[in-house]
């Protein structure tokens, strides 16, 4: 009996995954040369597996910026804020990411898995209620785990099945806060957000959107798919991270209640850890200002978006979402047809993303796309290409019967 | 008059059938995760069809109290029954 026996089921299902070539597992990657390529088993690969949305990693601003801060302030803050001192950047990040929304607050955490942690778990303790999505990130079910407030679970992307759960609750809705994402990352699918806005009003609840996938994405200066939808003024709080659109490492929470302040007095993922180093908060300020002036940017991402989704259709493959977005979920019939297609592409000079159940809903297998604004069209291309390839290797009946 | 704790283990047959119909009558003393093999996706979608059959919102943490369905069906009709 040992304390490792239990991971044997993991591991057994890990090294069924590796073969010859570089695994579809934290896959290595030898180099990156720029936003949207790198080097995979000694090969040229477009990068189409990372979150690198707008494709500012290898911004030259945003370098400068850094390496600016890096030899002003130093490597690292060595401490909490609350503990050890707060560095004058993080109060303008905080005061920026503020200002971008016109809301009165904003709080930065280390990592955007602790913004979800940090939030959830200050704003709702012994006596309060989280709803969230079924389809919930893993920071989301952690952050909930670590709240003392009852949770509840609802279906995926339905508000009428909210509103059941919400009723059921009485005047104590009052005291739930019901957690949505902006774009949910395995599928790419949107939630129908004006109805859940509906809801959570008609009960007096509170309403988190976690826009860590649709910041810098949607909506005219890329606040996320609350901006677009117009649902700004009925959205309690914001979460988000740096570690996509924003190109660096971190992550905030942002709302229209000045009380959100006070989470820097109660919450521990807050207080107990280091905050980000002077270069990343550097780097992310230059960036959430090309965010916000960004809709060229945009314009260029959407238009890889809607080239890959057509493209993809046009092969015969059933997506996860029927709304293009940032990520493209090819779902495949079973594990090894998706473990082909990820190998499939490598060698077609493509980086994509296997998912596979346990980390997606609806036991799906699926191929993970995830678009750059940074892609060019000979990119876009070369993933088409990859795609191309692999859906002659199999009929298209076969892939497009792909349920879980 | 059926008790609840019939209304219980009937609403988890349905859920069963509707959210996991593979399992067809499975044993509800095994463990869900370790003998029936479940996920935790799949333990979720199962509960959630419980919920609608009996019309109460289960809290998560119920779930980590429970390993098997007759777990689940005596802590749901202690909690229906307001004896938590």
């Amino acid at each position: 009996m040992s304390i490792f026996d239990k991971f044997q089921a993991r591991a057994r299902a890990h090294a069924e995954l590796t073969g010859e070539g570089p695994s579809a597992i934290a896959t290595p990657i030898d180099a990156v040369r720029s936003a949207t390529h790198g080097v995979i088993g000694g090969k040229d690969v477009v990068l189409a597996g990372t979150n690198n949305y707008m494709g500012l990693t290898f911004d030259p601003d945003v370098i400068e910026a850094s390496q600016r801060a890096l030899a002003e302030s130093g490597s690292g803050t060595t401490g909490s804020r609350m503990a050890n001192g707060s560095y004058d950047g993080h109060a303008a990040l905080e005061q920026e990411l503020a200002q971008a929304f016109g809301w009165p607050s904003a709080i930065v955490f280390s990592t955007g898995y602790q913004a979800n942690l940090g939030s959830l778990s200050g704003l709702a303790d012994d006596g309060d209620y989280l709803l969230v999505d079924a389809d919930s990130h893993a920071s989301i079910y952690d952050g909930c785990r670590l709240s003392k407030a009852q949770t509840l679970v609802f279906r995926h992307n339905d508000p009428e099945n909210l509103d059941r759960r919400l009723a059921r609750l009485g005047e104590e809705a009052k005291r739930a806060v019901v957690v949505v994402e902006g774009l949910y990352s395995m599928l790419g699918d949107q939630p129908p957000l004006k109805e859940f806005v509906e809801v959570k009003n008609k009960h007096g609840a509170w309403l988190v959107v976690d826009e860590a996938h649709s910041f810098g994405v949607f909506g005219e200066r890329g606040l996320g798919l609350s901006e677009q939808e117009g649902v700004l003024d009925d959205v309690d709080f914001i979460v988000g991270t740096f570690s996509k659109s924003l190109a660096g490492i971190g992550g905030f929470c942002v709302s229209r209640h000045k009380e959100l302040e006070l989470l820097r007095l109660a919450s521990r993922p807050y207080i107990f850890t280091a905050s980000p180093s002077p270069a990343v908060i550097a780097g992310t300020r230059i960036a959430l200002q090309k965010i916000i002036i960004g809709q060229a940017l945009r314009r260029q991402l959407h238009r890889n978006i809607n080239r890959l989704y057509s493209g993809a259709e046009r092969l015969g493959y059933r997506l996860g979402s029927d709304i293009p977005g940032p990520v493209a979920a090819i779902i495949l019939p079973d594990r090894e047809t998706a473990l082909a297609h990820w190998n499939g592409l490598l060698a077609a000079g493509v980086y994509a993303n296997l998912m596979i159940p346990p980390a997606t809903p609806a036991g799906f297998n699926l191929l993970r796309i995830s678009m750059s604004a940074a892609h060019s069209d000979e990119d876009v291309d070369r993933i088409l290409d990859g795609l191309s390839q692999m859906a002659s290797q199999n009929t298209a009946p076969e892939l497009t019967q792909a349920a879980s | 008059m059926s008790t609840t704790r019939d209304r219980v283990d009937a609403a988890i047959g349905q859920g069963i059938t509707n959210a996991l119909p593979e399992l067809d009558e499975p044993d509800r003393d095994a463990a869900l995760t370790g003998d029936i093999g479940l996920d935790s996706v799949q333990i979720m979608g199962l509960v959630m069809e419980i919920e609608d059959e009996l019309d109460i919102s289960i809290p998560v943490d119920v779930l980590a109290e429970t390993q098997t369905l007759n777990q689940l069906a005596e802590r749901l009709t202690r909690m229906i029954d307001g004896d938590t």
